[in-house]
């Protein structure tokens, strides 16, 4: 492993070093919360943050993305495509974004590549920062697997008290300290201290599901009559905060906008929700997820098995965003947790005796 | 000369008229509005009164059984009518008397005089006329009134969100007004004003309407989960969403 050290006085320096070739992106409060957002000094960064309430995805994929321009006024219609291309760091991503922006990198790699989303992703720089603590009462990723980082960092930070153990993994990484004097080699008694961080961490996440994730796909399967899906259908408000605030969920809508001449503007696209009413709506007026238990449903297979099915990774990462924004308190660990209740067979058996 | 440009006609009922001054504002920082229409008719930004208009921008609600007459004059001489703002739309604020008997309120309002003041329930222009577009909101929002136009320009209904407040609070990323121990209608409540009074830490009165098929029965727990009685739910249900609950509902 190649590693160097930053002692955290000279944070300061590295962003100002870094702030003269990249536009930086980190956790910074908000009022009570922490959002990711554009870091001008080391006084913005709060790398101790708990979690974001939007997850750094919104970086490779804008809230609203403009897609191209078009002009209809001359002889010949002009389309012009838009793509951001500045380069970008983002620094202090969990390990639970990270594995998210690795399901994200093969969505939207798979088919026909989605220039807008590569572009960005080509010129961002991903810095990860190893989770040493439970982040927030909702969060369950132990048992999703995803509490250690993927290999798709870039730099890896790891806090060691008053420094910084930084692993390289790319030649972008490596890049971020180009020009930067105030980093050193790691030593060996480095590695001995990242080694006790790494082994003390553990004890401090808790597994919450009650059976393995890799049972999930398949219990999902079995629970598609399932009675829990009109239950969480009942409490449902449909308000869509759990899709916007998820590190995995990708759909979006395709909206244009016109100027006053009526002949030229713009088309975008902005993030949507299979929560929401008019999500499942096609031509005709039909709905194919006309109920908020459909929807729920919908969702939690997306999370729990679709996604597996067809990229091989899990579609949640167990970040517990969903839950913390949740006003009626649906969350995905005690919706498969109760799922799982359901199905196993001492309860089917009894719920079977007493039908 | 003769313009070719629509024809456009705005009118007040009852309402405190920040709509129409909402879009005197839009007239000076999108002055293209200007060269893409022809304002026939804007009594609180000009003096001219020409009853010819293809558009009739319609602020605030039916009050008084004479104004049907007035409704039906300009439905009749409008190709199109846009209902703008919670009063035309909802029939607003001017509806939280809706609850009381008319009697009582023209007395508590007029006094002695309270005879000679025609006063009926306060409505939303659609049950009335028919009206081909609203534009909610109280106020409406400046920049959803220019996209509006355009579409109406484009010849299109506009495109009015029917997804709710939350929705607009998590994409700007507003902290949940909930979580500081206040309530809110968001979740029940159509979006496009950009969630403009939760991000000031104030919660969603409700001003734009309902959301198609909201969860009644689920809002009013989370409510009362976050410390609000009965009373004080029926008083927030009755603000601008009179009109569209149902009185057994509202009762619940």
């Amino acid at each position: 492993m190649t590693a160097k050290i930053l002692p955290k006085h000279a944070m300061q320096g590295w962003i100002e070093t870094l702030r003269e070739h990249y536009r930086i992106i980190g956790p910074k409060p908000a009022q009570s919360q922490y959002v990711f957002g554009d870091i001008h000094s080391a006084d913005d960064l709060d790398l101790s943050y708990p979690t974001s309430i939007l997850p750094p995805k919104k970086v490779l994929l804008p809230q609203r993305e403009d897609l191209f321009r078009f002009d209809s006024m001359g002889d010949t219609p002009i389309v012009e495509p838009t793509f951001d291309d500045e380069p970008t760091v983002i620094l202090g991503i969990h390990a639970c974004d990270m594995h998210s922006i690795a399901l994200l990198d093969r969505v939207f790699e798979k088919g026909t590549t989605d220039q807008h989303y590569q572009t960005r992703r080509e010129n961002t720089t991903l810095v990860s920062l190893e989770c040493t603590t439970s982040c927030s009462e909702f969060s369950f990723c132990k048992s999703m697997g995803t509490l250690s980082v993927p290999e798709n960092f870039d730099l890896h930070m790891t806090d060691l008290g008053d420094e910084y153990l930084l692993e390289i993994g790319s030649k972008k990484g490596e890049n971020l300290l180009r020009g930067f004097n105030e980093v050193r080699e790691a030593t060996d008694a480095d590695f001995e201290r990242l080694n006790k961080v790494m082994s003390e961490k553990w004890s401090h996440f808790t597994y919450r599901l009650d059976f393995d994730v890799t049972e999930l796909p398949a219990l999902l399967s079995l629970s598609y009559d399932s009675k829990v899906w009109e239950e969480l259908g009942d409490r449902c408000l449909a308000c869509g905060a759990c899709n916007i605030v998820c590190p995995t969920c990708y759909c979006f809508d395709v909206r244009d906008e016109v100027d006053f001449s009526l002949r030229s503007g713009g088309r975008f696209r902005v993030w949507d929700s299979c929560q929401l009413d008019r999500f499942a709506i096609v031509a005709g007026g039909h709905d194919f997820r006309d109920t908020r238990a459909a929807r729920q449903r919908h969702r939690f297979f997306r999370k729990g098995k679709y996604l597996t099915d067809q990229y091989g990774v899990v579609g949640c990462v167990g970040c517990g965003r969903c839950a913390q924004a949740c006003l009626v308190h649906i969350s995905p660990v005690d919706t498969f947790n109760e799922l799982h209740r359901r199905r196993v067979p001492s309860a089917a058996a009894q719920e079977e005796a007493l039908a | 000369m003769s313009s070719t440009k629509p024809k456009i006609a705005f009118f007040d009922f009852a309402g405190c008229e920040g709509c129409q001054l909402t879009v005197l504002d839009a007239l000076q920082t999108h002055t293209e509005l200007l060269n893409a229409v022809e304002i026939v008719q804007f009594r609180e930004a000009m003096s001219r009164s020409d009853d010819d208009y293809q558009i009739a921008l319609i602020e605030g609600s039916y009050t008084r059984p004479s104004d049907e007459v007035r409704l039906q004059e300009i439905r009749d001489q409008a190709q199109i009518v846009v209902a703008l703002g919670a009063c035309a739309h909802l029939g607003g604020v001017n509806a939280v008397r809706n609850a009381h008997r008319l009697e009582e309120i023209k007395n508590y309002v007029y006094g002695e005089k309270a005879e000679v003041y025609e006063a009926a329930s306060a409505r939303p222009i659609s049950d009335f006329i028919q009206v081909d577009a609203f534009i909610p909101g109280c106020p409406i929002d400046r920049e959803e009134f220019v996209r509006a136009v355009k579409s109406l320009l484009q010849g299109n209904a506009p495109d009015i969100p029917d997804y709710p407040v939350c929705v607009e609070c998590k994409l700007r990323e507003t902290g949940c007004v909930f979580l500081y121990g206040k309530t809110c209608l968001g979740p029940i409540t159509r979006a496009g004003c950009g969630a403009i009074c939760p991000s000031f830490g104030v919660g969603c009165e409700g001003c734009r309407g309902l959301i198609p098929n909201p969860n009644m029965a689920s809002l009013r727990e989370v409510l009362s989960e976050n410390g609000l009685d009965e009373m004080s739910v029926k008083a927030k249900m009755s603000l601008f969403l009179t009109n569209q609950i149902a009185t057994s509902d509202m009762e619940a």
